[in-house]
């Protein structure tokens, strides 16, 4: 689902300044597979999003996503491309003007779905997150973890074969993050590919599955059925 | 009509009305700088007009008397004159008009000026002969030798007179022509920001958008549309001032200058498609360039 081969990025910062996000990165991610993405601040967890949702593209090498090839995807593409791909913020970039269920349906909306199928899908995946009740709710009404579930509803609506979540824990706290782990992991037995970025630790010990550490661009550890940091 | 037009045309009236002043100063630098193509377009009707209709045809008139305010020319004279015209050797060409064909002549340059034709009655015109020259500036030569002719009233160089009319009018063109392009070189700059502002305001949108992949063209459309919109009204307005204020102005020039026949109605109207052809590219093509800039940030 997801393939990258001797991925390099480097940011140039002013003069001859370089520093290097990625450095030589190769790795696979299956399709229906759950990966943690840590590693502290400055370790290419972002450009590795980025990469994946051909924001940035790399220097070298080549990435694989959803069966199309990154490197020579057309500009024009890139939309189909995206709607493969949920997208998970940190802040969760909900629209304070729409009510929770406009601002599911506007995912629909902005790619051209046809209003029996916004009506259809939007309650299925309100349903899914659990706030049925809230579908007339402006943002600012909800608390942070209902807000990061619309956000959920949001990037699920459209059946994407990934997810790809962006610290979706950092602004929750604990026991609203095991609501929201318990949502993704539902989405991922779907048949979804997660790939989630992140610095809780509790978080990714408690799970156990996939976590690829970064630091300084590199992988520096892939291992299946993982904790946050080595054991011990 | 489907979701998608429904949703592009709510977003670029919300993008007019956050904004009002804006969007009305954007619109009057449209409708100035429109208003002086317009102007523009009108002169060169105007001086081709003048040059097609009539400067062409027209040369030395050496007017003949008819029995108003000197005696009759008489038939012996009329063939004097004639003869004497034709063996000068400045003269090219030498064609007689009759009263009868002076006052047809008169009713096809003026067609478009009714109020004008009805003053003029058939017996007003003189018969003329109209005489071409080798070379115009030999005028003075025509002028010293026919003056004192038996049944001559008046000889007149109407080539002299349209000539410094017609470069008066052409400098006016063309200084109009600079100045409008100058203001809409301003109005593209002042769209172009003014886009650039709207797309900023809803960023948080935009970046949602394409982040659920929504397509480029169905991102800008609305920024797109928000600008041709303002640039179809400000064509409109210009277009507006233009029909109320250039019949008007030639109407009054036509009483008081009877040598030429000047543009009407009908050419204010034509003006129209092209300039809101001007106002529509001016706004799509600057929104167009603003907004790849935008792609980039």
């Amino acid at each position: 689902m997801i393939k990258l081969e001797n991925v390099t990025k480097t940011y140039k910062r002013g003069g001859d300044d370089e520093v290097i996000a990625l450095n030589d990165v190769t790795l696979e991610v299956a399709k229906g597979e759950f990966v943690f993405v840590v590693g502290p601040s400055g370790s290419g967890k972002s450009t590795f999003m980025r990469l994946l949702t051909r924001e940035q593209v790399p220097d070298t090498g080549s990435i694989h996503v959803a069966g199309k090839d990154l490197t020579t995807l057309r500009s024009w593409k890139i939309p189909s491309l995206r709607r493969e791909i949920g997208y998970v913020f940190q802040d969760f970039k909900l629209l304070p003007n729409k009510s929770v269920s406009e601002n599911i349906a506007f995912a629909l909306e902005v790619i051209g779905k046809n209003r029996r199928e916004i009506q259809r899908r939007v309650p299925e995946v309100l349903e899914l997150v659990g706030l049925e009740a809230k579908a007339n709710a402006l943002p600012h009404e909800l608390s942070g973890g209902q807000q990061q579930r619309v956000s959920i509803a949001r990037a699920f609506v459209n059946s994407p074969r990934i997810l790809l979540c962006d610290e979706p824990t950092g602004n929750l706290d604990p026991s609203t993050s095991v609501g929201i782990m318990k949502l993704l992991d539902r989405i991922n037995r779907t048949g979804a590919t997660v790939v989630m970025a992140t610095h809780d630790q509790h978080i990714v010990d408690s799970m156990r599955r996939r976590v690829i550490e970064l630091e300084n661009g590199f992988v520096v550890r892939d291992q299946s059925r993982g904790v946050y940091g080595y054991a011990g | 009509m489907s979701a998608r037009w429904r949703y592009i045309i709510q977003e670029s009236a919300k993008g007019l009305r956050r904004n009002p002043l804006m969007t009305i100063a954007v619109i009057l630098s449209i409708t100035v700088s429109l208003t002086l193509l317009g102007a523009t377009l009108l002169l060169r009707d105007q001086i081709d007009l003048a040059t097609d209709d009539w400067v062409d045809q027209v040369e030395v008139s050496i007017f003949l008397c008819d029995g108003q305010s000197c005696p009759e020319i008489t038939e012996q004279q009329l063939d004097d004159l004639r003869s004497d015209l034709e063996a000068q050797p400045a003269v090219d060409e030498v064609h007689y008009e009759s009263k009868e064909e002076a006052y047809e002549r008169f009713q096809e340059l003026f067609r478009d000026q009714e109020n004008l034709l009805d003053i003029v009655e058939p017996d007003i015109l003189p018969a003329s002969f109209r005489v071409s020259l080798h070379n115009p500036d030999e005028f003075l030569i025509i002028n010293e030798q026919f003056e004192e002719y038996p049944g001559v009233e008046d000889i007149v160089d109407q080539r002299e007179i349209l000539t410094q009319f017609l470069n008066f009018t052409r400098v006016v063109r063309n200084g109009a022509f600079a100045v409008a392009v100058i203001q809409l070189a301003a109005a593209a700059l002042l769209i172009g920001n003014t886009i650039l502002m709207s797309a900023f305001a809803r960023r948080e949108q935009t970046a949602i958008m394409r982040l659920v992949g929504a397509s480029n063209w169905y991102i800008r459309l609305p920024f797109l549309m928000e600008a041709v919109i303002t640039g179809i009204v400000g064509a409109l307005v210009s277009w507006g001032l233009l029909y109320g204020v250039v019949p008007r102005v030639t109407d009054g020039l036509s009483r008081e200058v009877l040598l030429m026949p000047f543009i009407g109605e009908a050419h204010v109207i034509a003006a129209g498609p092209p300039l809101l052809l001007a106002g529509f590219g001016i706004a799509a093509g600057s929104s167009i360039v603003a907004l790849w800039f935008f792609k980039d940030s």
